[in-house]
């Protein structure tokens, strides 16, 4: 295991989702763990540090949003860059997400795997080209 | 047929005074008698005579008898006179007077049962009716006040009855009060804010008749209101309920693109060309899958009310420039020549993302209703507050009949060749209220066989224009079209 591989935390109830993310993303040279609801994300998150949240906001229990809130609020200096994963689009829900300081809201409907991952390494390393378009 | 009147009576009185006063004279003269004696004859007579009247007479008690019992309300008294003489006649008529006032009686008993019956009918019926119900007459004054105008208003009917109308009960459209005057009048329809008591608001809709024959009941307007906040209540929840069910059919739909993408990028080499192909297509339609449930979702929105355009000043030509290279590939599957002529472009007042979407619908249109080897030319050109963009085609035109419908929600153009076209009918519908959220304008101009034009227009991002949208009074003044600029 590469020691400097970036750490990313993913949050996702839906399982079919979280496990392909979570594959695509171990592929593509991340180190991934993976929480089903809001409360476990944030046990995780306090036993260990991550370089990336990849957090859905539609979870059973304690929400996306909340989970952010309680995040910040214990760790306010925390570097870690934080993506929102949604199927709703709400304006309200997203506005309240970048308040919260998410820096990028992604809605999985549009996205396929490789592009998740391409905006992945984009927040993690800067500008990516686009992955091929699937056939 | 009259009978001739019986004289018997008077022949008994007579015969009575005859009897009294002649028999003494006649005996004094057959028999000699001393005044004494005439004085007894004369008093045994005269009792004899009144005896004989009083027994005559009998037959008046038995008449005053019955007509006081009559009068007392037992109607099926009747008189029983035998005498033969005149008071049977007075019985007979006293009976024929009594039928008739019985029968009579008894038709006008019946017609007010009838009566009451029917007016309980009524009544029940206008308690029941959900819509509230107001009658007023010629001065508006309040006649008729059924239960549910009194459940609407907050009113009971004792408070209003007999007062004008204008002073307890008011309607508004928007901010102005309909009056009386307005809304008595035949073919009164329209949706109001009904104020009742303390204030109670209630959407409904006003819906007015004229009464014809005033003279008869007074009546001159009904008026019914119905409660729309019920179906105002149902349309809201059908509308929740589309958002919501499009939202879960996103969640299996992002697995299905998902790992369908991601086997067909990485394990091509390793699945035979034949399943290749059904992966290929299978992802073909879960993505068009997508597209419609966003487009399901945007008209949604648009219904909701909810659909928002951010309005910004924008540099056009690259907004231009992007769709249509995103486009190109397409176009050139298909041989077709699509070119843009756009230079200098003044900024426009647009949604960026969003005013893509409708060039992205327009362009992929064209391309799509165009036969291999058409061409597919975006131009735009400038009016003195607008940039009209212009998309046209060499394709095989709109029918006439069509072009009325083209915007309108899921219409689709059905004769024409749509090969590899997997549109939905709700682009141009959706396009349409991007648009004119933007305030611009959107039109189509087509000729069968002869291609289309697609136009829309845009607000020049001009100094004043953008001062005037900065102030939000004016612009919502110039939204409602009340100051034009």
């Amino acid at each position: 295991m590469n020691p400097t591989a970036k750490k990313i935390l993913l949050v996702e109830d839906e399982d079919f989702i979280r496990e392909l993310y979570a594959k695509q993303l171990t592929k593509a040279g991340f180190l991934v763990k993976e929480a089903i609801d809001g409360q476990s994300g944030l046990d995780t998150l306090k036993k260990e540090q991550f370089d990336l949240l990849l957090l859905d906001i539609m979870l059973p229990g304690m929400n996306g949003l909340q989970l952010l809130r309680e995040f910040k609020t214990q760790n306010p200096n925390s570097k870690m860059i934080t993506i929102l994963l949604t199927n709703l689009g709400q304006e309200a829900v997203i506005k309240e997400g970048f308040e919260l300081g998410a820096q990028a809201y992604l809605i999985k409907a549009s996205y396929t795997p490789d592009q998740v991952v391409n905006e992945v390494k984009n927040a993690l390393f800067g500008n990516q080209p686009p992955p091929p378009p699937a056939q | 047929m009259d009978k001739p009147a019986k004289k018997t009576l008077h022949l008994k009185i007579a015969l009575a005074i005859i009897f009294s006063a002649l028999l003494p004279a006649a005996l004094g003269l057959f028999i000699p008698l001393t005044p004494p004696f005439y004085i007894l004859i004369g008093i045994g007579c005269s009792i004899l005579s009144i005896t004989f009247l009083f027994w005559t007479l009998k037959p008046l008690g038995q008449l005053i008898k019955n007509t006081r019992e009559f009068a007392g309300g037992s109607l099926n008294i009747r008189a029983d006179i035998r005498s033969g003489d005149e008071f049977e006649d007075v019985g007979t008529a006293f009976n024929l007077m009594v039928d008739k006032i019985s029968k009579t009686l008894q038709q006008l008993e019946t017609d007010r049962d009838v009566t009451v019956s029917e007016k309980n009918k009524l009544n029940e019926i206008l308690t029941t009716l959900i819509d509230g119900i107001i009658a007023v007459d010629f001065n508006k004054n309040i006649l008729l006040f059924n239960k549910s105008a009194q459940e609407l208003t907050g009113f009971s009917e004792t408070e209003v009855l007999g007062k004008p109308i204008d002073q307890v009960i008011h309607f508004f459209a928007d901010q102005d009060e309909i009056l009386s005057k307005t809304y008595c009048k035949e073919n009164f329809n329209q949706t109001a804010k009904l104020i009742g008591k303390s204030g109670k608001q209630t959407r409904i809709n006003l819906m007015s008749t004229q009464v014809d024959d005033q003279t008869q009941s007074h009546l001159s307007s009904v008026l019914m209101l119905h409660d729309l906040s019920r179906e105002e209540e149902l349309e809201q929840m059908k509308l929740d309920f589309v958002s919501m069910a499009s939202h879960e059919l996103k969640t299996p739909l992002t697995s299905i693109v998902g790992y369908l993408s991601v086997a067909l990028n990485e394990n091509k080499d390793k699945i035979p060309a034949e399943s290749l192909q059904l992966l290929q297509k299978a992802f073909t339609s879960a993505q068009q899958l997508q597209t419609l449930i966003q487009n399901l979702l945007n008209v949604n929105k648009i219904e909701r009310d909810k659909f928002t355009v951010s309005n910004e000043s924008v540099d056009y030509l690259p907004i231009l420039s992007k769709v249509v290279e995103d486009l190109r590939n397409q176009a050139n599957q298909k041989n077709i020549v699509l070119t843009l002529k756009a230079d200098n472009l003044q900024k426009v007042f647009a949604d960026p993302i969003r005013i893509a979407e409708v060039l992205t619908n327009l362009v992929a249109n064209a391309i799509n209703y165009t036969n291999p080897g058409g061409k597919v030319e975006i131009t735009t050109s400038v009016s003195p507050t607008e940039l009209i963009t212009t998309i046209s085609d060499t394709g095989a035109g709109i029918p006439k009949e069509a072009i009325s419908h083209l915007f309108t929600k899921f219409f689709r153009v059905s004769n024409l060749e749509q090969k590899g076209n997997k549109g939905t009918g709700l682009g141009l519908y959706i396009s349409k209220s991007i648009v004119e959220k933007l305030r611009g304008k959107i039109w189509a101009e087509s000729e069968e066989g002869h291609g289309s034009k697609f136009s829309f227009t845009l607000p020049l991002a001009t100094q004043t224009a953008g001062f005037l949208d900065r102030n939000k009074f004016t612009a919502q003044a110039i939204q409602s079209g009340s100051l034009n600029y």
